[in-house]
């Protein structure tokens, strides 16, 4: 298994988060919204310009910026 | 080692807290898994790598068609209403200075509040159509890179855009922006959009010192620098006074849903009603104090004719020496302390001061040689730049709850007006133009 940065995955990619190395604000952003470790996150697609990005998480879809999901690291699946 | 014993805290919280729910879930939920949703399938179209654009671009063009071109007979109807109620309190008061008061000042102010009301309620309608169904999500999904890039969330590209049709909604239209500093910096870059009212100045000015054939390329360039200087100051704006990046853009796109007529109503509703209250008290009260400089000392412009004998005419005499290495007079400072009542205002004020009718103001002009093309220029950008009108001063108050930022804006837009004004005017001359 492979590990990845979440700005890193393409389109249909699954992973697991397992780590959040974003500090402040962000994490707990991204915390509230339920990226945690463990979280099971799918990419649906770019913005039509490129970012930001689109993920499937615990049945709803949540965006972020790239530079913000580089924070993320995952377990692709 | 106290941040990171807070960290691992909240840390473990989420975890724990998302835990319980999917336990809970496992043993409560069956999932239908696969199926395309009706959301999958429209953004599929909606947020299309070629499509998305296009198509977001589309419904602005729908929002802005929709507000304005249904809002204007409206607005006409209350302009009229309120000439006309004004002109028969002109007939039937028979004490003169009353009558001037109840039509100049109380019909007036209250139609300049109200006249706004229609484009509220539609763009606030169509708006609330977008935000209810799910899609403004995806506008702010779409706009956030190109915003991102000039220092912005991509929440204010909407507001952005409504300020060409009307600043006063644009500003208030900001509430969806949730990061305090980036509602901030649109509410404050705003009046730079070039609006409505703004335009018959362009197109008399344009018009009667470009003549037909290049005016519409000016004008155009009113609107361009208008965008530029939007630019420029927001990221001023973040360099300074907010300093940071704009909030990161964790957004949940909600699956897509038929808005409900009641809460579509009660959204337009609650902002019209808003308007009225709040903004509009701002917008009466400044309308009795011009009111009052324009028709006083009383004897001496003969009861409100003799615009150029009032308080205000010698406002504009004590400013001119100001605006003189604009190459502009008196009328020009008059029309521009007029203007702060509402853009559009500067070109009634030009036929009331040459004494013709407002279809001739632009021959008028002309024939007296107040403009040249490069002094015309300068008129117009200053137009654009300097304060905007009274009710989007009274929007910004209410909107960043301060009068302290309401003041700001009219102060950095005035140094700004005189700053590019004069660079129009320095470098026209450098180039030979007069």
């Amino acid at each position: 298994m492979a590990e990845k940065r979440l700005n890193e995955m393409r389109k249909g990619e699954k992973g697991r988060v397992t780590e959040i190395a974003a500090s402040g604000y962000l994490r707990q952003r991204v915390m509230d919204m339920g990226i945690v470790r463990g979280a099971k996150i799918e990419v649906v697609r770019n913005a039509p310009l490129g970012d930001p990005m689109e993920f499937l998480l615990k049945g709803y879809n949540l965006t972020l910026r790239k530079e913000d999901a580089a924070n993320i690291l995952l377990e692709v699946e | 080692m106290g941040e990171l014993l807070r960290d691992d805290a909240e840390l473990i919280l989420a975890e724990r807290r998302y835990q319980a729910i999917a336990d809970i879930l496992e043993s409560t939920l069956t999932k239908g898994e696969g199926k395309w949703t009706y959301t999958d399938m429209f953004d599929h179209v909606f947020l299309h790598k070629a499509l998305g654009i296009p198509i977001f671009l589309a419904m602005l063009w729908a929002v802005f068609q929709f507000t304005f071109s249904l809002s204007e007979p409206f607005m006409v109807m209350i302009g009229m209403i309120f000439g006309w109620l004004g002109g028969l309190a002109e007939e039937l008061i028979a004490n003169p200075h009353l009558a001037s008061f109840v039509a100049g000042g109380i019909f007036d102010g209250l139609g300049s509040v109200l006249v706004f009301v229609p484009p509220i309620f539609m763009l606030f309608l169509a708006l609330s159509l977008l935000e209810d169904s799910g899609y403004m999500a995806r506008a702010a999904f779409v706009m956030d890179r190109i915003m991102y890039k000039l220092g912005l969330h991509g929440r204010s590209f909407i507001p952005m855009m409504i300020g060409f049709g009307c600043n006063i909604p644009a500003i208030m239209a900001t509430r969806s922006i949730d990061n305090e500093k980036d509602r901030m910096i649109t509410i404050l870059v705003n009046p730079l959009i070039s609006c409505g009212a703004r335009l018959p100045v362009y197109v008399l000015i344009a018009g009667a010192v470009f003549g037909a054939k290049y005016a519409g390329t000016v004008i155009f360039s009113m609107y361009l620098l208008g965008m530029v200087l939007a630019i420029v100051m927001a990221l001023v704006f973040r360099k300074t006074l907010f300093k940071g990046k704009p909030s990161p853009f964790v957004l949940e796109l909600p699956a897509y849903v038929v808005p409900t007529a009641k809460t579509t109503i009660l959204h337009m509703w609650e902002r019209g009603k808003w308007f009225l209250v709040r903004a509009g008290t701002i917008i009466f009260g400044t309308v009795i104090v011009i009111w009052f400089l324009s028709v006083h000392p009383w004897a001496a412009t003969a009861g409100g004719e003799m615009i150029g004998n009032s308080y205000i005419a010698s406002l504009g005499h004590f400013l001119e020496p100001i605006v003189r290495p604009f190459g502009w007079d008196w009328m020009a400072a008059v029309a521009l302390l007029f203007g702060f009542l509402a853009k559009e205002v500067v070109v009634g004020t030009y036929g009331i001061l040459l004494g013709v009718e407002e279809g001739a103001v632009g021959a008028s002009l002309v024939s007296l040689g107040l403009f040249t093309p490069l002094t015309g220029l300068a008129f117009m950008a200053f137009i654009l730049i300097y304060v905007p009108c009274v009710a989007t001063i009274g929007v910004v108050a209410k909107e960043t709850n301060s009068y302290r930022w309401a003041a700001f804006v009219v102060v950095y837009l005035v140094a700004l007006a005189f700053i590019v004004s004069g660079l129009i005017i320095g470098i026209g001359r450098l180039l030979g133009f007069s």
